[in-house]
């Protein structure tokens, strides 16, 4: 008998109660589960959420740039990189969204994050008013490095990709068919409280993280 | 023109009270008299039964409680001047003597009409101390079974909240355990020394030169070591203020 | 058990040395209630907080009715992916299983990311004496590990380290630096560590991560930090190994999202934590980056027991560490004093189920049962009832010590005839309320010493409540 077995059996016995129990997990797993309570700040709609989304994404010390139309992003990133004395270049996957774009004046590199990766783009699918989280697929669009390893990482979404809570989320996921070896959610920069429990910025990840909402 | 019956209370004294502060049994029974209630003190009455629950005697626990149950389930209600002893009877006992034949219900029955009693001062009788005045600040430590347990947090406040020249200074962290834990502060003493120190500096931060408290354990354990530590801090249950009677020693205070 | 020998045996010693270990007071002291009023904010933002407690409570319930179910399921999906799980009943097991792993995988450097069950499985000692370098990268694992030490707290593991001793540390092991680098501020002790870890991340062959869940709908396993080490630690070796405890499992995504809203505002009052991220299977033919295997290793190690017993509500945890965060007794002793890998009120409910109660009994009696710890775990589990079930399987198995057992049936003894504890009480107060009477108070008494080490015994006032209360109702009578 292997170890798997004794523990599954060790389990079974003890968990025997004469209901069906089978069914009752297969209908959890269907999506059948009791009503679930969720906060109230993860059921905003519209213009209000796509606000709550850039309030909360401020809180957690990311910043946010809104911008009317993707074309508009190789500007408005330009912008971004002059005003934190980053040369001009970038570095991104093979997300369509940004391959029909006029990069002039950004030196545009292709390809996973590397050791030294003073700044890096992505595109995020979908985001949560809930929290001010984005949610990235690993894939070739969006390497997953590039989400890690830039000193500071460039972020855009669409606002009509953000959703209230999670609830929404998932569903647009499970819809989108995706099957990405990760489901990313960043909010904010990295961070971390080890040294003397004192707050400081860029523990592992980026130092800075600024989103770009294509509205 | 008929009177409203007047309630027949169970005073629950606690061992503690009963061996080492009278004065708060006395101070029971003249509030809830003042509040309108016949009170009784039941003469089989020794102990709650929590130092042997505690100590993982669940036995000895079973028969202390089923003791209790029989001498007090005959009243309207049984009030105790301890959140922690109150809690043992209103949480513990129905739990200890789930589906005893009988028991169980005798027990859910006696919780249900058991209150600690400053809350049934405020919450059950609508009392509210009235020619009562005590000078001076006082800071109050809300004990973790009253508060935790049974909810004590705001009446004993709303009620020193009406005494006359009393001023109520909140201390940092007043909902942190004291330390005292019943035999915890014997089993693990280094580590109750460290709480109640504190306890204690946190209360005198306040500049209060009385510390209150609803549990006559904490109080013997926050009075004690204030008087180690020389702090001009005197400890008293809440209601020896409430019920006047806070004339005579502190806890721990010589006759002199 | 791990390959650590536990000291909880020695807690009360563990004790007296925390105390007076100068520098672990500090930074307690540092640490002290910023974490209690961060969860406190945080929970009090959300006005469905409670019941969604409530519902994670429900949650967790469900899945370990059904535990046995949800993991075979679980299994599927991770294999379905492209994954490997490999089953572990002892820690032997697992670090026997994550030996194997790294060998094959040719691995010399191991990197980690934070887990609580490499710890409880003894992984590092194990790897380092098989010739296998394991180096942690969380900022606080990577200080302890320099420092030769273990997790003292399950989220912070390095709060007992006073960041003074932290620049001390780095000029130590950090030999390769010019010796007069200026160390002065907490951004530089950062960024020195931050550089040197993100070599590291480029070297291992394998990385090591842990799982604050495991999602059953999908085989996705999930981690939850703020750093984005786990995330490197994964992302970049070929190889990533999960390790997690069996009661991870949620059903779905959705069940995953109510733990999520519990998890970060129950652990440093954060809504969400930085990088949640939700792993399955190793990468895809297209992708340009992650692991190209994925296993998960699930720990037994005494689990299964506990399932059907009074302490299964255990496995509902989480390890937000609220209830360390808001303990006055770890406050007072800090981590390392409880012997093993978990400390706090989860640790002492928790230690005494994986290593025994003959080594772990006395943490479940290092608890005042102040209630703060319920009152805010995330996932409602009864601490203290279950810190008092292992006080009564003790008195149960004669564990308990001889003094408080002859102590508690004297006490019953008299406490069950009210007519005998009448007059012996009444005696023996008349006696110390004359002894103390004048002064109030003893500053030393037989029998008492743990109480007047530290404290003086207020004396009674003389006379017991039920006698002078037979007196005045006498009285009464006769007028």
């Amino acid at each position: 008998m292997s170890a798997r077995d004794r523990i599954l059996g060790r389990l079974a016995a003890r968990l025997q109660t004469g209901e069906d129990r089978a069914a009752a997990v297969s209908a959890r797993l269907a999506g059948r589960r009791p009503e679930t309570p969720r906060p109230s700040q993860s059921r905003t709609e519209g213009a209000a959420m796509v606000d709550q989304f850039c309030a909360k994404a401020k809180a957690a010390d990311a910043t946010v740039t809104r911008i009317a139309s993707l074309d508009e992003l190789p500007s408005a990133l330009a912008a971004e990189l002059r005003n934190r004395n980053l040369g001009p270049s970038i570095r991104i996957g093979a997300d369509p969204a940004l391959s029909g774009l006029d990069w002039a004046g950004i030196e545009v590199s292709h390809g996973t994050g590397r050791i030294e990766e003073p700044a890096t783009l992505s595109v995020a699918p979908y985001a949560l008013a809930e929290t001010g989280t984005l949610a990235f697929r690993s894939g070739p669009d969006n390497p997953v490095t590039l989400t890690f390893l830039g000193e500071t990482h460039f972020a855009v979404v669409r606002a009509a990709d953000i959703r209230p809570g999670f609830e929404e989320l998932f569903a647009a996921h499970r819809a989108s068919g995706a099957d990405p070896r990760t489901l990313n959610f960043v909010t904010g920069p990295s961070r971390s409280a080890d040294i003397g429990q004192k707050l400081q910025l860029g523990a592992h990840g980026p130092v800075a993280l600024h989103i770009f909402v294509v509205d | 023109m008929s009177q409203p019956k007047r309630p027949r209370v169970a005073l629950f004294v606690t061992c503690l009270v009963d061996m080492f502060r009278p004065t708060v049994g006395f101070a029971a029974v003249g509030l809830l008299t003042e509040a309108g209630c016949d009170v009784e003190v039941p003469q089989a009455q020794t102990c709650c039964g929590q130092p042997a629950y505690n100590s993982g005697d669940r036995e000895t626990a079973k028969r202390m409680a089923r003791s209790v149950i029989a001498a007090f389930e005959g009243y309207d209600w049984v009030v105790v001047p301890s959140g922690s002893c109150g809690a043992q009877i209103v949480k513990d006992y129905p739990l200890l003597l789930d589906g005893e034949p009988g028991w169980a219900a005798r027990a859910r029955a006696l919780s249900s009409k058991t209150r600690e009693i400053v809350s049934f001062l405020v919450d059950e009788m609508g009392f509210s101390p009235t020619d009562v005045r005590f000078e001076g600040k006082v800071t109050y430590h809300d004990s973790c079974s009253g508060l935790r347990s049974l909810g004590v947090k705001a009446q004993p406040r709303a009620l020193l909240g009406n005494v006359e020249g009393l001023e109520l200074v909140e201390m940092a962290d007043p909902d942190v355990c004291c330390g005292f834990g019943g035999t915890f502060c014997v089993k693990n003493p280094e580590i109750s020394g460290k709480m109640v120190s504190d306890k204690t500096a946190n209360a005198a931060a306040t500049g209060a030169g009385t510390l209150l408290a609803g549990d006559l354990g904490c109080l013997m354990n926050m009075a004690g070591k204030a008087q180690r530590e020389g702090r001009p801090l005197k400890a008293r249950h809440v209601i020896e203020v409430l019920a006047g009677m806070a004339d005579g020693p502190a806890i721990g205070e010589g006759r002199e | 058990m791990s390959a650590e020998e536990p000291t909880s045996r020695r807690f009360k010693e563990n004790v007296r040395e925390a105390m007076a270990d100068q520098s672990l007071q500090k930074a307690l002291r540092a640490a002290g209630g910023g974490f209690v009023a961060k969860r406190s904010a945080a929970a009090g933002a959300v006005p469905e907080f409670e019941a969604i407690r409530d519902a994670g409570r429900d949650l967790k319930n469900h899945v370990l009715g059904h535990l046995d179910l949800y993991l075979a399921e679980y299994e599927g999906k991770v294999t379905a992916a492209g994954g490997h799980v490999h089953w572990a009943e002892t820690a032997e097991d697992m670090r026997r299983i994550v030996l194997d792993i790294c060998r094959k995988a040719g691995a010399r450097t191991v990197n980690k990311g934070k887990t609580m069950i490499s710890e409880e499985a003894g992984i590092n000692g194990f790897l380092e004496d098989n010739g296998i370098t394991p180096v942690e990268t969380d900022l606080g694992e990577y200080i302890i590990q320099l420092r030769h030490e273990h997790p003292s707290h399950i989220i912070a593991p390095a709060i007992h380290v006073p960041a003074e001793e932290v620049e001390t540390l780095f000029r130590e092991k950090h030999t390769h630096l010019p010796a007069d680098r200026n160390l002065d501020d907490l951004s530089t002790l950062l960024s020195e560590a931050r550089t040197i870890l993100r070599k590291k991340y480029f070297e291992a062959e394998v990385g090591i991560t842990g799982a604050n869940m495991l999602i059953a709908e999908t085989g996705q396993s999930v981690i939850v930090t703020n750093e984005g080490n786990g995330d490197l630690s994964q992302s970049l070796p070929k190889v990533h190994i999960v390790l997690a405890s069996l009661e991870k499992i949620v059903p779905t995504l959705e069940d995953a999202a109510t733990v999520l809203r519990l998890l970060a505002r129950s652990a440093t009052g954060q809504e969400m934590s930085v990088y949640t991220t939700f792993s399955s299977g190793p990468r895809r033919a297209e992708d340009p980056d992650g692991p190209e295997e994925y296993h998960v290793v699930l720990l037994d190690n005494g689990r299964t027991e506990m399932v059907g017993t009074e302490f299964q509500e255990m496995l509902r945890c989480i390890r937000c560490g609220a209830c360390m965060n808001h303990c006055p007794v770890y406050q007072a002793v800090g981590g390392h004093a409880y012997g093993w890998v978990y400390p706090g009120p989860m640790g002492a409910v928790l230690t005494p189920s994986l290593i025994g109660v003959e080594e772990g009994g006395l943490l479940p009696n290092a608890s005042t049962f102040c209630g703060r710890c319920e009152a805010v775990c995330p996932m409602r589990i009864p601490l203290p009832k279950m810190m008092r079930h292992w006080r009564e399987r003790e008195f149960e198995r004669n564990l308990a010590p001889k003094a408080a057992r002859y102590g508690i049936r004297l006490w019953a003894f008299f406490a069950e005839r009210p007519a005998l504890y009448r007059l012996a009480t009444r005696a023996a107060m008349f006696v110390l309320g004359k002894l103390g009477g004048k002064r109030g108070r003893f500053a030393k008494l037989p029998l008492a010493g743990g109480w007047t080490d530290h404290r003086d015994f207020p004396a009674p006032e003389g006379e017991t409540f039920m006698a002078a209360w037979a007196k005045a109702e006498k009285t009464k009578a006769a007028r």
